[in-house]
């Protein structure tokens, strides 16, 4: 399913339209963007400016009411529902503000989940999981469930389950929000390094500058619009 | 681990960590489990008691008769006595007699009893009475004299109401009059012996047993009969005994000179009252799971909503929509089966425990209380069978895949988008 090389991400004069109380709303109006990946880029916008929906139509979470986007290749607006499930499982990794572990699987049962999900064996997802928990310094709480751990470390298993298959793109949607500025730095730390050593593509959508600081491409969002997007740095070597 | 094996843990962890609300549907659905297993072999036990009190004061489990015979109970229609013969022999194959706990010899006509007082209608049967006692249970009920005795020739047990009726007491005489085998009417001078009361007010006013050798000369059929009743280990064996003695007699019944019956064709009156008995308990049954389903509904419902979110990020993961509803259905699957053995087991000790040997309803009618022709022993044996059990576990299955459906169906179409919005 990966096609490393196509676009992560591409979208080609994408619409949603919600209809609200019998009016019409506009939340993403024709967008158009190519994400190359390994990309670390933060979209940015004030509230209702259309991130998350954008983030959610990328992701194949929802459908557009117009346009095209395509994931890897794939042009989502022309697969079912369980194809999207499959592209999903195999190809993006989410991340979310409110970090949305399983409250009954441990940390490490959390992290494993699309591994799990995609047959790879016992062995095989104890080894990728457990080394991605000693590089992110999770060690040792692997057996703790989500309500024994903090914030960040909570947030930091979220970080390991988006990025333990492998996909080619993480889509991250305001995933400092909830935590203090240390544990925000060491998870930005972390999905830096990762992305330079995985070459994961990384999407956010952000309020917070210290995200928009880090990423190498900026992206703003002005009513569902893309108002700015501007590469700060030069892409990292693949 | 394969992915179901997931789904199942997932589930389970799921019911654990909602251990109130599981508690309590499997509260409604062990209590269901165990008043099923409860009331099923106690149900079953009052039929198993009607048949066998029915049969044994009848034509059996199983009637060997002349065609034609249940409708006219005319003496022409009798079996003839290489028809007689015949059928003595199948009940000796080996795959046969083994459940034949007895069969008794009978020739019934309807006639006329008459003493000095008066007449009245009566159900005159020849009996065999060392094989009749040990079928029917009318010696146990005799009240005044005794039953027949082998060597009894002009001798008559009859009912306290027919006794009441024509003013009749033990060594008094009555004339017995009926059509013989020739068509003519025919008499025969009797002394009553033993007076019995069953309860059943048809019989005690109608039924007069006489010895068969006494009722084959004096109708004039000799050794001819009018049923050969068989008595079966068990109700639920009859129709596996019946279609063996059918095959055993096929030339007989090919020939029109035999046929094999079942209780239920034979005392049609029993097989309704046992159907209609059945249906309302499966109508109890019905409403008290409809009952216990709708709780299982609510709670799994609730568990669907308050885990809008949840879902949502399984299908964010890479769950699709059908798979949501696969881990909701297991949940509910899980609960129902795993609470509903619970309670069978506790309904089925409990029965077992306590009333294996009786359960006493004589607070709640009297020992001679009868129901369709039928007298209600009120102590009820249950009757334990391992299809009731089966039965059991398929219903309660039936009921966690039914009360799962529709929850099930809201998780598959939970806004994944949406959902994950929640608690924002």
């Amino acid at each position: 399913m990966k096609n490393k090389n196509t676009a992560a991400v591409r979208t080609d004069d994408v619409w949603k339209i919600f209809e609200q109380e019998a009016e019409e709303v506009q939340a993403v109006r024709g967008v158009t963007l190519t994400i190359e990946p390994g990309e670390f880029i933060a979209m940015a916008g004030p509230s209702g400016s259309g991130k998350t929906t954008l983030l959610n139509l990328i992701g194949g979470l929802t459908r557009a009411t117009r346009g095209r986007v395509q994931v890897a290749g794939h042009e989502l607006t022309k697969m079912s529902n369980r194809e999207l499930a499959r592209l999903r499982l195999e190809s993006v990794g989410f991340i979310f503000q409110a970090y949305n572990l399983l409250p009954v699987l441990t940390a490490l049962e959390n992290a494993e989940f699309p591994l799990l999900l995609q047959g790879v064996n016992g062995g095989e997802r104890r080894r990728r999981v457990m080394e991605l928990f000693e590089r992110t310094g999770l060690a040792g709480l692997e057996d703790r469930r989500p309500g024994k751990l903090s914030g960040g470390q909570q947030q930091r298993v979220a970080v390991i389950r988006a990025v333990v298959a492998e996909p080619a793109l993480v889509l991250a949607d305001e995933p400092t929000a909830n935590l203090d500025s240390v544990a925000s730095d060491r998870l930005l730390d972390m999905m830096e390094e990762l992305n330079r050593d995985l070459g994961t593509t990384f999407l956010f959508a952000t309020h917070d500058p210290r995200v928009m600081e880090r990423a190498r491409r900026l992206i703003r969002l002005v009513d569902g619009a893309v108002a700015f997007d501007e590469r700060h740095q030069p892409e990292p070597e693949r | 681990m394969n992915r179901a094996i997931v789904m199942a843990r997932l589930a389970l962890r799921n019911l654990r960590r909602q251990a109130r609300r599981s508690v309590l549907t499997a509260a409604a659905m062990i209590v269901g489990g165990a008043l099923l297993m409860i009331s099923l072999p106690l149900g079953d036990g009052t039929h198993e008691d009607w048949i066998d009190s029915a049969v044994r004061m009848g034509s059996g489990h199983i009637a060997i008769q002349a065609p034609g015979y249940q409708a006219t109970r005319k003496i022409e229609d009798r079996l003839s006595h290489s028809a007689r013969r015949a059928a003595e022999a199948a009940l000796e194959t080996p795959s046969i007699r083994e459940h034949v706990v007895t069969a008794k010899p009978q020739l019934a006509v309807g006639g006329l009893a008459s003493s000095p007082t008066g007449a009245r209608p009566a159900q005159i049967v020849g009996v065999a009475p060392v094989a009749e006692a040990a079928f029917s249970i009318l010696d146990e009920k005799v009240v005044d004299g005794r039953y027949l005795e082998p060597e009894d020739r002009l001798a008559a047990y009859i009912g306290t109401g027919l006794a009441e009726g024509l003013e009749l007491r033990l060594g008094s005489r009555l004339v017995l009059t009926a059509q013989d085998a020739d068509g003519e009417i025919a008499g025969q001078l009797v002394r009553v012996v033993g007076i019995f009361r069953t309860g059943i007010p048809e019989i005690d006013q109608s039924l007069i047993h006489i010895p068969l050798s006494t009722a084959g000369s004096w109708l004039g059929s000799r050794e001819d009969v009018t049923t050969i009743a068989v008595l079966i280990s068990s109700s639920r064996r009859v129709p596996r005994i019946r279609r063996a003695l059918q095959r055993e007699l096929a030339g007989e019944i090919e020939a029109g000179s035999v046929t094999v019956m079942g209780w239920r064709e034979a005392m049609p009156e029993l097989d309704a009252a046992v159907k209609i008995d059945d249906f309302g308990n499966y109508m109890f049954q019905g409403i008290l799971f409809g009952i216990i389903a709708m709780g299982i509904i609510n709670t799994v419902l609730m568990s669907v909503m308050y885990r809008k979110r949840e879902f949502g990020l399984l299908q964010a993961l890479g769950l699709t929509p059908r798979q949501t509803g696969g881990l909701v259905m297991i949940e509910g699957l899980i609960l129902t089966t795993l609470s509903g053995i619970i309670g069978i087991s506790i309904g089925l000790f409990i029965t077992w425990f306590f009333w294996r040997d009786g359960l006493d309803f004589s607070f709640a009618w009297e020992e001679d209380w009868t129901f369709s022709g039928v007298v209600m022993d009120p102590i009820v044996i249950p009757y334990f069978r391992v299809a009731r059990v089966i039965q059991g576990l398929v219903f309660i299955f039936m009921i966690g895949v039914l009360a799962s459906l529709y929850p099930a169906f809201r998780a598959t179409r939970i806004d994944v988008a949406e959902s994950m919005k929640f608690e924002r």
